[in-house]
C-alpha cells in the first residue's frame, strides 16, 4: 500500500492567506481529490471543513462525469451563487481543488483572477520533490510501532462488545 | 490511498461500504455513528432521495486518537447501490483504502449481490490494477431474514479464492456491525507502509 504525503502546509497556507486578504473572501481551502482538506485560511472555525471537503470532492468528480458526457475532459471551474455567500471551486492539476468562499458578488472577477494566478504556484509546490516527502514520512513514522498502536486503538474503539456484537468473523 | 500530512501530523484512511441497493450500507454507518462516543466522531452527512436510497453518498469522519504525535482518522463512506448510479459509485470508490461489501442475505438477492460485487471489483481494478491484496471484507447482512442465503454462496458463485474475511450481521440491531468495521480497519492497517 502506498501513501500520499503532504509536507507543504506553511507555503500553501501562506498563499491561501494572501488570497483571502486580496479578494476579501471569507475563507479559502485546498482539498484533495480524495476529499481531504489539506490547508485552510480565513474564517474557518465555524465551517465544517471535513464535511465540506468530502462534499466538494464528490461534487467536482460528478461534474467531471457530466463534462465527459457532453464531450469535455473536465470543467475547470465551478461557481455556486447564494443569497449571502458564493463558492468558487477551481481545479489545481488533476488531484487538488481550491475552494474560495466569498460574500460580495461583485468580486467574482477578482476571485477568478486571483485563484488563476496562484494556481500554478500551488501546483508547483504540490508536485515538488515527492521523493523527499516520502523520505520525511519514513523518518517521521516508526512503522511497526505505529501499526501496533493503531491496531490497539481499533480494538478499543471499534469494539466487538458494542451493540450486542458477538464473534462473527470467519475466513471462508 | 492513505493520506499522510506531515505538517498537521495526520494519517487518514478511507473506508467505503459497497453493495447492492437496500442491502444495509447506510444502516451500518448509522449504527457506527450512533455507537461511537461523541469525541470519536464527526457529523454524519446523508445525501439520499425521498425513497431513502442513497443518491450520492453518506459520510462521517472517525477520530481514533494519537499515535506518536500523529492523529489517526478514518473517513467512512457509503455508495449508492442502485445499478443506475454507476458514475457516483465510481467516484466515491476512488481513493478507497478498504471496502466493506454489504451483501443482502435475502435468498432471492444472490444475483444482485454477485452483479454488484463484480462491478465493485471492476471499479477498484480500474484504479488499483491487481486487487488480490486489496483490504476487503464481505459482510452477509440481514441474517434475520427467512429464507436466507447460505454463508459462502456469493464467493462460490464468483469462484473466488478462499481467504476473504467474512462477517455476519443484522445492521438494524447492530449485530456484527462494529466487528466488520474492526476487521476492515485492521486489514488496512496491516498493509499500511510509508
Amino acid at each position: 500500500m502506498t501513501v500520499r504525503s503532504f509536507t507543504h502546509a506553511a507555503e500553501v497556507g501562506g498563499l491561501l492567506e494572501g488570497l483571502v486578504l486580496e479578494t476579501h473572501s471569507v475563507t479559502a481551502l485546498l482539498i484533495s481529490r480524495e476529499g481531504i482538506c489539506l490547508s485552510k485560511a480565513g474564517l474557518t472555525e465555524s465551517l465544517n471543513s471535513t464535511a465540506l471537503a468530502a462534499l466538494v470532492a464528490g461534487m467536482f468528480a460528478a461534474t467531471r462525469e457530466v463534462a465527459n458526457i457532453v464531450g469535455e475532459e473536465h470543467f475547470s471551474i465551478l461557481l455556486q451563487q447564494g443569497e449571502k455567500r458564493n463558492i468558487h471551486i477551481s481545479l489545481i492539476g488533476d488531484r487538488f481543488m481550491l475552494v474560495v468562499v466569498f460574500e460580495d458578488n461583485s468580486r467574482i472577477g477578482l476571485v477568478r483572477m486571483s485563484t488563476r494566478r496562484i494556481s500554478s504556484e500551488l501546483q508547483a509546490i504540490l508536485l515538488r520533490k515527492p521523493d523527499e516527502s516520502a523520505e520525511a514520512a519514513r523518518e517521521a513514522l516508526s512503522m511497526p510501532a505505529f501499526r501496533e498502536y493503531a491496531m490497539n486503538l481499533v480494538d478499543q474503539i471499534f469494539s466487538v462488545g458494542a451493540g450486542g456484537d458477538s464473534d462473527a468473523a470467519s475466513g471462508s | 490511498m492513505p493520506h499522510l500530512d506531515l505538517d498537521e501530523r495526520l494519517v487518514t484512511f478511507k473506508i467505503v461500504y459497497s453493495g447492492p441497493g437496500f442491502s444495509g450500507k447506510t444502516t451500518n454507518l448509522r449504527f457506527v455513528h450512533k455507537t461511537l462516543a461523541e469525541r470519536y466522531r464527526g457529523e454524519m452527512l446523508e445525501l439520499d432521495t425521498e425513497e431513502e436510497r442513497t443518491l450520492f453518498f453518506d459520510f462521517f469522519p472517525v477520530f481514533l486518537g494519537n499515535i506518536d504525535g500523529f492523529s489517526l482518522r478514518f473517513h467512512l463512506y457509503t455508495i449508492p447501490g442502485q445499478v443506475y448510479y454507476e458514475a457516483s459509485r465510481k467516484i466515491i470508490l476512488q481513493g478507497a483504502d478498504g471496502v466493506v461489501f454489504v451483501a443482502d442475505s435475502t435468498e432471492h438477492r444472490l444475483e444482485e449481490n454477485v452483479e454488484s460485487f463484480i462491478m465493485m471489483q471492476q471499479n477498484l481494478a480500474e484504479e488499483h490494477g491487481d486487487i488480490s491484496d486489496f483490504p476487503l471484507v464481505l459482510q452477509y447482512n440481514k441474517r434475520d431474514v427467512e429464507p436466507r442465503l447460505e454463508i459462502g454462496c456469493v464467493e462460490r458463485h464468483l469462484k473466488m479464492e478462499p481467504g476473504i474475511p467474512v462477517t455476519e450481521s443484522i445492521a438494524t440491531t447492530g449485530y456484527g456491525v462494529m466487528n466488520t468495521l474492526n476487521l476492515v480497519s485492521k486489514e488496512i492497517i496491516r498493509r499500511f507502509r510509508v
